[in-house]
């Protein structure tokens, strides 16, 4: 049977002031009919613009300038705007990345949705409207009658993108584009709305494109898999076979960055060096061997083409994985181990950091104008953990949980309403002024975004020299060579100090927020998120940093990051955060593979790993339902609402935290998933 | 929201205090005195202090402020020697006059303005884009003034067109009835405001434009004109609204120059014969009442923003 | 995902297509080789790309000469009237002309356009330099305080601008010092108001944070970060304001309550214009100083827009 859509040999330009940015270099793909397609990349790949070119949504400036597309048989890139109309929302859907700024704010849901439908059918009004509500049921909108006349924004993340499904689905489109659509959502919301697209295909025989930087999510949902470097396509393949035998140097070196694959062993993760090339002057020869393993003068002269031994898998390279005539010295999945164990072996038990029945509530203010108090979100509710020096402890969960701000009042960027910090025994509380100021050097903090955390208008070298500056340490020459002996450190280059900080990529600018942290030579560093906003192969150059540094220099960490996989390859211990309440701690191990809170479990299973089969077998798993109001949490345990072990009990008596198997290994749960030290054993509620 | 409006009018209060306190306050900073100053340099020292007493400036200052906004609460606005006229029968007679060209003059502008912006963002960068936003800056820079003069100039004087003043009498009717004379004025006041609203719409339109909400429009099958209309002009219309509420105080005081060229007999001539002549009483009621105006201009645009768009209206 | 500004590259930051060449990465990589260029210029760079910043600085230049340097050039007398030229024609020694005392007109252009300048600049900076600090206090002390100001800056707007500066002319009759304190007497509260929205942004801003967990006190925040990036914001402001301080001093002129004469500003010289039209064409009494006031304020609102076109892709990324 012919494919569904089929690009051939797609180019697509955008015009810049400074240059022409071939953004989509020689692209062909087919889509089948009731397929999913992954399109998998990092950014700058391209992979966006192939999808936006399908329907000529490109931005201004961008122009497909050769190639064909064809839907069903009919071509449909040279369409003028009134004949592709009739394509968009109609034979062809699209959800994008961002539902709240990809919805128009002023217009209700119903609105939108039944515009949609007005645009493509002969109907009335309100024949619209009732198509409206029935496609939000179908996307599993509660209380649809009620709900379609609200506006975007009083939706949830998770429901504002069911609702742009909804809209894409209206008109019963053959083919779904789907780019990025669960980047922006927490781990368990992603799933639900994974599963809901795969659901809706299959229901209504349609096809998906699922373009993604995740390789979890293609693991997952997607037949076969397409993946992009620099603008062309690297390999294509089914999903199985991606994973199980991936052919080109590029795949091959993502699966080795991954943090996934690694977590068991705790290796050094393979980084890829360099960056992806320019395209507004794309390199001749191969896109990728500039920062090949294996390449050869060949490689960077002739382009290779995309051919395969089977029709079914097809990569561009000559020297694929597992071809006898490789260059280059036959490099290890991962470096060699040089420390077997996780972590340096001093860990001498010494407790560096104590939190103790930390409470941090904030007020609420309604509306833009008027400015009052409504209410407290409970942000941090009675949290207590210890970190040990020397060890990585990593605080994970989902938005609203309250991990970024229990970073922020253990490095003093906010006062806790209740409890205490205790830093090397001293409740931080209560020192105060010049001493207070002091010891605030050994607690020092990454943050997460450095864009905005750097100031813009300094040099690298003077953000490096104030920690410096404002301590009061050392002469000026002392300042100059700290500042230089730090730079060697995280590795960046000593001419970075002239600087600023837009002229650094985003890796660099990482390592330099690293740096700074580093100045007043801290004992315990708070990481927000440190490597979130990165590409997976720089993610892997700043864990590895991160990694080497901890041994060099002796540091203890507080990681807090909502991606499981980071978590789990860094920690030595984990710490689990459900709406304010920390609901598991213990050793890494222990908690990832034998977590006894459900909401560890659903988090573990909602989280998209690059293991297909193991993907497949997840299907019922996950936690359902949508975060409560932080305002208003839950009575007794806050997770109940979407728990699926909750009882009677759970609404009145709040769990308290009990010992599990493994040391120090402690849950909040009353009908946990393992069986609680000491207990006699009991067969799980149902 | 209730709770809300009455604390907001708690705030005009307040804010209608300080202001008339510095109101009177400024009044008494007329060198020798507000008698001194209406009565004149001939005025001899008894017959100031006659006066000064029958007005009761010889009081301490709170004396005179309690009494005055005594005055003020029963709707009295003083009275002017120099027109022999209460300021509220004054106000009564001229700030129709004054609305009808201040309307009319917004109603062109908005008429001209917010299709021409929109039009320059749709067409921006081209040719029609430049020689329109050099017509903005033209009227921005150009004094109300200078352009009151050339028009008269231009239009009146030289070719006789349309008559050099601006129709005469003292009530709507009589002016609504010379509708030539009202042309050149209308213009004039338009033009700044056109020049503003054009600018706006088209920085506007041009930031929607590029908004994620456009490309999903965009993505449905919308055409350019639906997503134009339909949607970006919607959004970009909340703040237009806001900022004319802003604009409620120009009713008051915005047309001085325009009323000063062409002699029109509004609330903008009077204030500027009152402040020539020191008729202080005039001068006092029509800057609280012009405060009046802003404050609940503001109050207005506030509730109108908060209404219209719905982010803020259902948070 | 957030949307920095209109224009191609900013929304391709967004899809993540490279549009320059960055700096190569990894161990010991090394920075593009060129020589790294200060903020200052790369402002200035963005500023020079703009031809009509440079239309608007050639003409205030123009001006300034004009005013300043031209009577040394064309000298007239402009202290004593001569009624027997009043409204002479242009020609032979009067090039443009008597005004209605018989001072020459271009000569009376160069004088009046030394007030106008004068008078605009330094109103502008006393009112930005004062408004810039109170707003900062205000902003950055926050609570009660900044409540407080604010209510006070509030009420100072309600008061309709040119009313208040009108009456503020008939009690002082001032000279152009007085007038540049009465100009600036009120515009300072429009320039408070942003720069206090300017510092309640910047302090959320990370960086700023940032300095406490170094150790370092709220001055330093403010000092070395709030205000060295506000400043954008506060330098594009002032520009307006000039702009702003001419139009007003001219109509303050216009109405008779501006600079009492022999000082003179444009604005006055046009009041008499009005006078004078309905009997004759006397166009060199009308359109000169109007045309001059129009062209300065143009080009400075050119200078204004390019500054601030210069200052935010400066914080943007490039």
């Amino acid at each position: 049977m012919a494919p569904l859509l089929e690009i051939s040999d797609l180019h697509t330009e955008i015009r810049l002031r400074q240059g022409v940015v071939h953004a989509v270099d020689g692209v062909s793909l087919q889509v089948e009919h009731g397929e999913t397609l992954g399109i998998v990349g990092e950014s700058g790949c391209g992979k966006t613009m192939t999808a936006l070119s399908i329907m000529n949504l490109l931005p201004t400036g961008g122009h497909i300038t050769g190639g064909s597309i064809t839907l069903a048989g009919t071509e449909i890139s040279g369409l003028s705007d009134d004949a592709l109309r009739n394509v968009r929302g109609n034979e062809i859907g699209m959800v994008f990345q961002d539902p709240l700024t990809s919805l128009n704010p002023t217009m209700t849901v119903g609105k939108q949705i039944s515009e949609a439908v007005l645009l493509h059918r002969e109907v009335s009004k309100e024949q619209a409207m009732d198509r409206a509500a029935e496609v939000l049921d179908l996307v599993g909108l509660p209380r649809v009658r009620e709900r379609i006349n609200e506006y975007p924004h009083q939706f949830s993340g998770g429901m504002r993108q069911r609702v742009m499904i909804a809209m894409a689905l209206a008109c019963e489109p053959k083919l779904l584009i789907a780019d990025e659509p669960t980047t922006a959502l927490d781990v368990t919301i992603q799933k639900q709305i994974l599963e809901l697209i795969d659901d809706l295909r299959r229901r209504l025989g349609m096809a998906v494109i699922l373009v993604t930087h995740d390789l979890g999510v293609i693991a997952g949902r997607a037949d076969r898999v397409a993946v992009m470097y620099a603008g062309k396509i690297a390999e294509t393949t089914d999903t199985g076979t991606l994973f199980a035998n991936p052919r080109h140097p590029y795949t091959e070196a993502l699966f080795h960055a991954l943090p996934d694959k690694a977590a068991a062993t705790r290796q050094r993760l393979y980084s890829i060096p360099g960056l992806p090339p320019d395209l507004t002057h794309p390199p001749t020869g191969c896109r990728f061997a500039a920062r090949c393993r294996y390449a050869t003068d060949r490689c960077r002269e002739e382009e290779p083409t995309l051919r395969g031994e089977t029709v079914q898998h097809e990569f561009a390279c000559f020297y694929p994985v597992g071809a006898a005539e490789r260059a280059g010295a036959a490099v290890a999945a991962s470096e060699p181990v040089t420390y077997a164990s996780a972590l340096p072996p001093d860990t001498s038990g010494e407790t560096l950091l104590r939190v103790q029945k930390l409470v941090k509530d904030f007020p609420v203010t309604k509306g833009v104008v008027l400015q009052r108090r409504v209410g407290w979100v409970s942000a941090v509710a009675d949290v207590s953990f210890e970190i040990r020096r020397g060890e990585t402890f990593g605080l994970v969960g989902e938005s609203g949980c309250g991990k970024t701000t229990i970073g922020r009042l253990v490095v003093g960027l906010d006062t806790p309403t209740a409890g205490a910090i205790n830093f090397e025994g001293k409740d931080l509380a209560k020192v105060s002024g010049r001493q207070y100021r002091r010891d605030r050097r050994k607690i020092q903090f990454m943050f997460q975004d450095s864009y905005s955390s750097l100031d813009p208008r300094m040099r690298a070298g003077t953000i490096l020299r104030e920690p410096l500056a404002v301590q009061g340490m050392g002469s000026k020459a002392e300042q100059q060579k700290r500042i230089s002996e730090m730079l060697d450190h995280v590795g960046l280059p000593q001419t970075a100090v002239d600087r600023y900080p837009h002229e650094f990529s985003g890796g660099q600018r990482q390592r330099l927020g690293f740096a700074r942290a580093l100045m007043l030579s801290p004992d315990l560093i708070v990481a927000d998120e440190p490597v979130s906003a990165l590409d997976v192969s720089i993610q892997a150059q700043v864990l590895n940093l991160m990694r080497d540094l901890q041994r060099e220099l002796g540091l203890t960490y507080l990681f807090i990051s909502h991606d499981l996989a980071v978590v789990r390859y860094l920690s030595t211990r984990i710490g689990v955060m459900y709406l304010g309440k920390l609901v598991e701690v213990g050793p890494a191990d222990e908690v990832y593979l034998t977590p006894a809170h459900p909401y560890t479990r659903g988090l573990i299973d909602s989280a998209p790993t690059p293991d297909p089969h193991a993907e497949r077998a997840k299907v019922d798993a996950g936690v359902r339902g949508e975060l409560p109001s932080a305002i208003h949490p839950p009575s007794g345990c806050r997770f109940r609402t979407r728990c699926p072990r909750v009882q009677a009990i759970c609404a009145e008596v709040e769990p308290p935290m009990t010992p599990f198997p493994g040391e120090g290994h402690l849950a909040a749960c009353h009908f946990p998933m393992e069986i609680p030290v000491g207990a006699p054993a009991r067969a799980p509620a149902a | 929201m209730i709770g809300y409006l009455i604390r907001r009018i708690l705030q005009m209060l307040i804010v209608l205090f300080f202001v008339t306190v510095f109101t009177l306050f400024l009044v008494h900073l007329f060198p020798g005195g507000p008698i001194r100053a209406l009565l004149g340099p001939r005025a001899t020292v008894e017959q100031v202090a006659y006066f000064n007493k029958l007005y009761g400036f010889d009081q301490p200052f709170y004396v005179q402020y309690g009494k005055w906004v005594w005055q003020l609460l029963h709707g009295n606005l003083g009275y002017s020697p120099k027109l022999n006229q209460t300021v509220t029968g004054l106000i009564a007679q001229d700030l129709p006059k004054t609305i009808v060209l201040v309307g009319l003059g917004t109603l062109v502008s908005l008429v001209f303005g917010i299709p021409l912006g929109m039009y320059q963002a749709v067409k921006r960068y081209t040719v029609s884009d430049y020689v329109l936003t050099g017509i903005s800056f033209l009227g921005y820079a150009t004094p109300t003034f200078f352009f009151a003069l050339l028009l008269v100039e231009w239009f009146a004087v030289d070719s006789h067109i349309f008559p050099p003043f601006a129709p005469q009498g003292s009530s709507v009717g009589q002016v609504l009835s010379q509708p030539r004379a009202l042309v050149l004025p209308v213009i004039a006041y338009a033009f700044l405001l056109y020049a503003l609203w054009s600018r706006y719409m088209r920085s506007s339109v041009m930031d929607n434009l590029v908004q994620d909400y456009v490309r999903t429009a965009r993505a449905k099958g919308a055409s350019e004109r639906r997503v134009l209309w339909g949607h970006i002009f919607r959004n970009s219309l909340t703040a237009i609204v806001t900022l004319l509420g802003l604009s409620l105080p120009t009713l008051v005081a915005g047309a001085i120059f325009i009323e000063v060229v062409f002699n029109y007999p509004g609330m903008g001539l009077a204030f500027y014969n009152a402040a020539l002549n020191v008729d202080y009483q005039t001068l006092l009621g029509f800057t609280v009442l012009a405060t009046l105006a802003t404050i609940v201009g503001n109050l207005l645009a506030d509730v109108s923003y908060a209404v219209l768009d719905p982010r803020v209206r259902y948070t | 995902m957030t949307i920095m500004g209109p224009g191609a590259e900013s929304q391709l930051s967004q899809f993540g297509v490279l549009t320059e060449a960055p700096p190569a990465e990894g161990e010991g990589g090394v920075l593009t080789a060129t020589k790294p260029r200060s903020a200052l210029r790369r402002g200035w760079e963005v500023f020079a790309e703009n031809r009509l910043a440079l239309v608007g600085v050639g003409v205030v230049v123009f001006m300034v000469l004009f005013c300043f340097v031209g009577p040394l050039i064309y000298r007239t007398n402009q202290i004593n009237t001569n009624l027997q030229l009043a409204t002479c024609r242009p020609g032979g020694a009067h090039l443009l002309g008597c005004d209605e005392v018989g001072y020459d007109q271009l000569g009376r252009l160069m004088v009046g356009g030394q007030t106008s300048l004068e008078v605009g600049i330094a109103a502008a900076l006393v009112a930005v330099l004062f408004g810039t600090l109170y707003g900062a206090v205000s902003g950055f002390a926050g609570g009660f305080i900044d409540s407080f100001l604010m209510r006070i800056v509030d009420a100072g707007l309600s008061i309709p601008y040119i009313m208040v500066v009108i009456i503020l002319s008939v009690i002082f009759h001032p000279s152009p010092i007085i007038m540049i304190f009465l100009i600036a007497a009120f515009y300072w509260l429009g320039v408070a108001r942003l720069v206090r929205g300017e510092t309640l942004t910047l302090r959320t801003r990370e960086y700023v944070q940032a300095v406490k967990v170094i150790g370092g006190r709220d001055i330093r925040a403010v000092v070395r970060h709030v205000v060295p990036n506000a400043i954008g914001t506060i330098v594009v402001q002032a520009t307006f304001a000039v702009a702003d301080s001419i139009l007003i001093l001219a109509g303050l002129g216009f109405l008779g309550v501006g600079v009492q004469p022999p000082a003179t500003d444009w604005g006055s010289m046009l009041s008499n214009g009005l006078t004078y039209m309905q009997g004759g064409n006397y166009w060199w009494l009308i359109y000169p100083p109007g045309i001059l006031i129009i062209v300065t304020c143009i080009a400075i609102n050119f200078i204004g827009d390019a500054l601030r076109d210069a200052f935010e892709t400066r914080l943007q990324r490039r």
